[in-house]
This record gives structure tokens, C-alpha cells and sequence, in this order.
């Protein structure tokens, strides 16, 4: 149970630069997910933690130890494949006890661990089959028990669930978080699915295309609060509007060209934080109220024409054409059989929202 | 009903008919002939050839100990040959398939360039190189590792180096295929689990290549089993192979019975020794 600590990381390919003096901590213990777009380097990152690749620049530490030149054997951070990389020639005992075995601990003390972590992922009874005889899921946590065997200080998991279908997906997620919750190792899990990440994650990290980490919070930190445009929409979906603050006494507003003036909450001790500053405003879908009557009691409203309508079920996703041509993305929730109120295309409607409900942006 | 079902498997099998040409080739001048060696080994000659005069006197002519020297000598040859060609190919066949990222077609274009000379032709070569007077001999006493030339043509030695090298790129070829399917992730993980590279390479890269081995082995000890022109040309014909043994009693001897004896004496065995080792790779490995 030790952080990683990533100091000043540069790491090139070809004389491109992947990774470029990145900093990051990993609390000790935690269920960390490192998500970002594919090609952002976050799987780069992971294979230098590991110790598949070397490093160009910086410093790994694991502890207070430097593990920058520690070969991989070496390093107590074990790995989740993405392709799970079992070793087919053995079976589910041998892959199993993979780690055991080549440190030459002996056979009585391998085939206890060996049932009992079998038993934390519900394998026991496939001990003796062949890899090939067992579903994906099976395979998925033929991986973990192997890569979780000797005790690692830190795991590491490169989206280990994409070749998963879905409700399997779910199913494994709830079972990963338990496993880290009995194991209480460090969980760093890469993905570019924001769903799995905000599901498994104590704490998360953003990297944008550039290799570069964009925020660093808890997953309710990172969706109600992002600090950039990038997080903002990249966790979850919104609607990004480009104004001028207008700050008086009393209230604060944001100008925005063609729509008017809307009543925001400032962000306090930021520097780009002024009057008649050019700054961005996140409005979630799912924080917007919509209605073709007026309503009262919020801080704010807009108007504008029905163009889309998808039905998701438990939500009704719309889009609204507003008079400056933008168009805003409305989710409503399906609370009722009989809604009192049906919306429909090219109707007029309001959209009103709560000024503590949006956030402001520097980029 | 049954007539159907047999009708769909006959639609079924149909391409099997674009393969008639080349198999009625192999029953014609291979399986056909084959059956006929074997009818006659049985046989002590043309005037005596009915049922009543089936004999195994061939067999018990053969069964002497000069002539198990020679399908011993054979098979060590063989065996030898697959062994020392095994060790020379497999670092080559590793390197190419997991470490050479560039450059790595031309890599495999040269050692297929052997192929482009006529076999014969290389085998000739050979004596420019392993000669009294030749560019081997020269070389050392130039380097001064030896004082006086050596003796290396007609001796078992050059048996064994030609051999080598024209039977490597059997070896290597497998070797490299298999390895080149290995998916590099499995071994990454095994350093991963904590396994040293020996370990690695016991555990995970040897065993998953372990098909192509045993098919360069046996692409590689068949044929020299039965090897004719290497012993014959570079030997000096001092030392008997079964493939000197089995032309000479063709050719030289005309005892056309005795020799086909021997050819079927000479292929049990192989097949023996073949499946022996077959049974000794599941049994090592597995």
C-alpha cells in the first residue's frame, strides 16, 4: 500500500513527443482512473509505471522508493491487460499461480493462495479448465486473481472491461470495486469510458489529447466542477457559452452576444476572474428545466425552437435552437406516465436554470 | 433419406476433386510404385514370383551388424544434424521474429537465398571452401590458429557441416513462424508477475513455440535421414548411409530384392524413430 509519485515524466516515440514533464500523485489505497481521449497517452503512462517502457525524462517513485530504473520483475506493480494476456498453454491454476511459482514459494502455501483468491472471484470451480474453455468473463478475472496473487503494492488495469458486453461490464465494475475494497492496494485503472470511470473511481484523473493532465478530483469534483472546457466536456455532455462577465455589486452577470445578460455565481480567489473578462460558462443538460410556460423562481431563462427529440427511456434528450443560431442540449427526466405537459417539434419553449447550477471557465 | 444426406456431403467435399490431379499424380508414381517395393522386398527374385514363394531371406540376409551400422549411423546423422540445427536456428529464428523491427523482410529474403542456387551447385561450392588447398584451410593458416592444413573433406566433419547448413532455413523457417505468432503481451506480463527472463523464456516464450520446433525437426531429420548427396560427395563414399546403401544395391550390385529389403527395413525404422521422438516431445514438454 504505497502512492506513486510521477515527477516531471517526458516520454517520446519516434521524436513525438507523448508525454511532456507531467506530474502526478496516487494516493496510496485508492481506486484512481486515469480517462481520457484514445492517443492522450494515458496507456503510455501506465506501461511506464509498469516498467514496459523507459522513461525519456523524470522520475517514478512508488513509496519513497525510486523506481525509475527498477527492472519490471522487480517492481511490486502488477498488471491488468487489456487483452488479459493469459498464457495459454497453462490453465487456470498455472496462470494463477504464474507469480507464485517463479519466485519459488512453495507448493502448499501456491495452491492455498491460489483456491482462496480463486474463491474472491468466483472461479473456484474452474480451477483445473483450460484458458480456452473459459467466457471473457471468466478470462477477465483469470487476470485479475493472477495479476493480484503475490500482493502488489499497486495494480494497474488498461481498460480491462472493453472487450466486456455491457450488462457484464456493469456486473465487473461492482466486483472490482469490492476486490480493491478487500485488497486495499492501490487501483490505477485507465479508460476512455467516463461511465467506468465515474462508477470504480475514489479519485480521477483528466488527460486531454496533448498528453497533459487537465484536472485531478473526485469523480463529483470532476462532473459538477470541471476547471476547463476540455473536462467539462469530455465528462458527461454540456452546453459550453462564450461571454463577457459583467460584475456589480450585488449580482454578477454574463453578457453573451445576441441572447442578453445572465445571473452567475463567481468563483472566488481566480485570477481570471474580472470585469469584462472574456470567460466560458458550462450549463449541464440535466440542470436545465424546460417548459413552453413561464415559470418563476429561477435565476435565469432562455427561448427558443424545438429541433430534436430522442427518447432514452428514462430520459427525454432535446435540442433547442436558439435566436443566435446555438443550439442547447436539454435532458428531461421521464417522471411521469402521463407527462402534464407535451413538447413538441418546432414548439416554443423556455429553458430556465439556477445560477449556482452552472460553472464558469477560464478555457 | 440417407441417399440425401450422403448427396449433401458429396456437394460438401466437392473441392476435394480439384485436388485429383495432384493426388492421382501421388498414387501413380509414389503410393503405387511404393506398394510394388514393398511386394518385392518379400521376394528373392523374377523367376519365383507367386505367393508360394513369399520369403523373408531378405530380411534375414539384412539382419547383420553392418548393416544396423549403417541405419545407425544414419539416424545419428539425422538426429545430430536436427539437434545442431536446432541450436543454430532457434537465436535466429527469436531474433528475427521479437527483436528486428526494421529491415526485417530483407532479413528474411537472405536466408531464403540459399533456395535460389541449385542444391547440387552449393553442395560443390562446399568443396572450394573445406579443400586441402581451400578458402577455409587458407584462412586459419593465414590467422596462424593453424600451422599445417587440415583434413576436413571426406571426413564425417564435412558430412556434418554441409549438412547443416543446407537444412538450417528448414529449421529456422517454423521456428520463426511460431514465434512471430507469439503474442508479446504474454511475455510482457510474465516480467510483469515478477519472472526473470530466463524464467521467461522457459515458461512462456519456449513452450509456445515448441509446434515450430518439432516441425523443424522433423522437416529437418527426415530428409537427412534419407540424405544421399552430402554423404556421398563430401564423405569421399569412406562412411555407408542408407542412401549410399540403398543406390548401391540398385545400382551397383543390381540386387534389386535385397535392396528394396533394406529400403523397407530402413523406413520402419525411421518411422519408428520418428513417432520415438514425437512421444519424447509430448512427454519433455507437457
Amino acid at each position: 500500500m504505497r502512492e506513486i509519485r510521477l515527477v516531471n515524466i517526458t516520454k517520446k516515440f519516434n521524436d513525438e513527443l507523448i508525454l511532456d514533464k507531467l506530474n502526478l500523485t496516487i494516493p496510496s489505497g485508492e481506486f484512481f482512473a486515469l480517462l481520457g481521449p484514445s492517443g492522450s497517452g494515458k496507456t503510455t503512462l501506465l506501461r511506464l509505471i509498469a516498467g514496459f517502457e523507459h522513461v525519456d525524462g523524470g522520475s517514478i517513485f512508488l513509496g519513497k522508493k525510486n523506481i525509475t530504473q527498477v527492472p519490471i520483475n522487480e517492481r511490486k506493480v502488477n498488471t491488468v491487460f487489456q487483452n488479459y494476456a493469459l498464457f495459454p498453454h497453462f490453465n487456470v491454476f498455472d496462470n494463477v499461480a504464474y507469480a507464485l511459482k517463479v519466485r519459488n514459494v512453495p507448493k502448499d502455501i501456491i495452491e492455498q493462495s491460489v483456491i482462496q483468491i480463486l474463491q474472491k472471484v468466483h472461479l473456484e470451480k474452474q480451477i483445473y479448465k483450460s484458458i480456452t474453455q473459459l467466457s471473457g468473463g471468466q478470462q477477465q478475472r483469470v487476470a485479475l486473481a493472477r495479476a493480484v496473487i503475490n500482493k502488489p503494492d499497486v495494480l494497474l488495469l488498461d481498460e480491462p472491461l472493453a472487450a466486456l458486453d455491457l450488462k457484464l461490464r456493469e456486473k465487473m465494475l461492482v466486483e472490482l470495486i469490492e476486490l480493491q475494497d478487500a485488497l486495499e492496494t492501490t487501483f490505477v485503472y485507465v479508460t476512455h469510458d467516463q461511465f467506468e470511470a465515474l462508477t470504480v473511481a475514489d479519485r480521477m484523473a483528466i488527460m486531454n489529447q496533448n498528453g497533459q493532465i487537465e484536472q485531478v478530483g473526485t469523480p463529483e469534483e470532476i462532473y459538477e466542477f470541471p476547471r476547463t472546457s476540455f473536462v467539462a466536456k469530455f465528462v458527461g455532455s454540456t452546453n459550453i457559452f462564450r461571454g463577457t462577465l459583467k460584475i456589480e455589486e450585488k449580482e454578477s452577470y454574463l453578457k453573451i452576444d445576441d441572447l442578453g445578460m445572465f445571473k452567475v455565481l463567481l468563483p472566488k480567489h481566480k485570477a481570471w476572474v474580472c470585469d469584462d473578462c472574456t470567460v466560458l460558462m458550462s450549463l449541464r443538460p440535466e440542470k436545465i428545466e424546460i417548459s413552453k410556460k413561464k415559470l418563476e423562481g429561477f435565476s435565469n431563462c432562455l427561448e427558443g425552437i424545438v429541433e430534436s427529440i430522442v427518447y432514452h427511456g428514462r430520459s427525454t434528450q432535446y435540442h433547442v435552437r436558439l435566436k443566435n443560431d446555438f443550439l442547447v442540449k436539454v435532458f428531461e427526466q421521464n417522471e411521469e406516465h402521463f407527462p402534464q405537459e407535451e413538447i413538441d417539434y418546432d414548439d416554443k419553449v423556455f429553458m430556465y436554470w439556477q445560477k449556482e447550477n452552472v460553472v464558469l471557465l477560464e478555457k | 433419406m440417407k441417399n440425401s444426406r450422403l448427396k449433401k456431403e458429396f456437394i460438401k467435399e466437392r473441392q476435394f476433386f480439384l485436388a485429383s490431379p495432384a493426388i492421382l499424380w501421388q498414387i501413380l508414381f509414389l503410393y503405387i510404385p511404393l506398394l510394388f517395393l514393398i511386394g518385392i522386398s518379400f521376394f528373392r527374385s523374377f523367376e519365383y514370383f507367386s505367393i508360394k514363394h513369399v520369403t523373408l531371406d531378405n530380411y534375414k540376409v539384412l539382419l547383420t551388424l553392418s548393416y544396423a551400422k549403417i541405419i545407425g549411423r544414419s539416424f545419428l546423422l539425422a538426429f545430430f544434424n536436427a539437434i545442431f540445427c536446432f541450436i543454430l536456428s532457434y537465436p535466429v529464428a527469436y531474433f528475427l521474429a521479437l527483436r528486428v523491427r526494421r529491415f526485417k523482410h530483407i532479413l528474411l529474403f537472405f536466408l531464403a537465398l540459399p533456395f535460389w542456387t541449385n542444391f547440387i551447385v552449393q553442395v560443390y561450392a562446399w568443396f572450394f571452401i573445406l579443400d586441402y588447398h581451400g578458402l577455409l584451410n587458407s584462412f586459419f593458416l593465414k590467422m596462424g590458429i593453424i600451422s599445417q592444413p587440415l583434413h576436413i573433406l571426406n571426413t564425417p566433419i564435412a558430412i556434418y557441416i554441409v549438412m547443416l547448413f543446407c537444412y538450417l532455413p528448414f529449421m529456422v523457417m517454423p521456428i520463426y513462424t511460431s514465434l512471430s505468432k507469439l503474442d508479446t503481451f504474454t511475455l510482457e506480463a510474465s516480467f510483469d508477475l515478477g519472472a526473470t527472463p530466463w524464467q521467461t523464456f522457459s515458461n512462456i516464450t519456449f513452450p509456445l513455440s515448441l509446434s515450430g520446433v518439432q516441425t523443424g525437426f522433423f522437416l529437418v531429420f527426415i530428409p537427412s535421414f534419407g540424405e544421399f548427396v552430402i554423404p556421398t560427395l563430401l564423405g569421399g563414399g569412406k562412411l555407408m548411409f542408407i542412401g549410399s546403401m540403398i543406390s548401391y544395391f540398385f545400382l551397383e550390385t543390381r540386387s534389386v530384392f535385397l535392396g528394396a529389403a533394406f529400403t523397407c527395413l530402413s523406413g520402419l525404422f525411421l518411422i519408428a524413430s520418428a513417432l520415438f521422438i514425437l512421444w519424447l516431445f509430448k512427454k519433455l514438454f507437457r
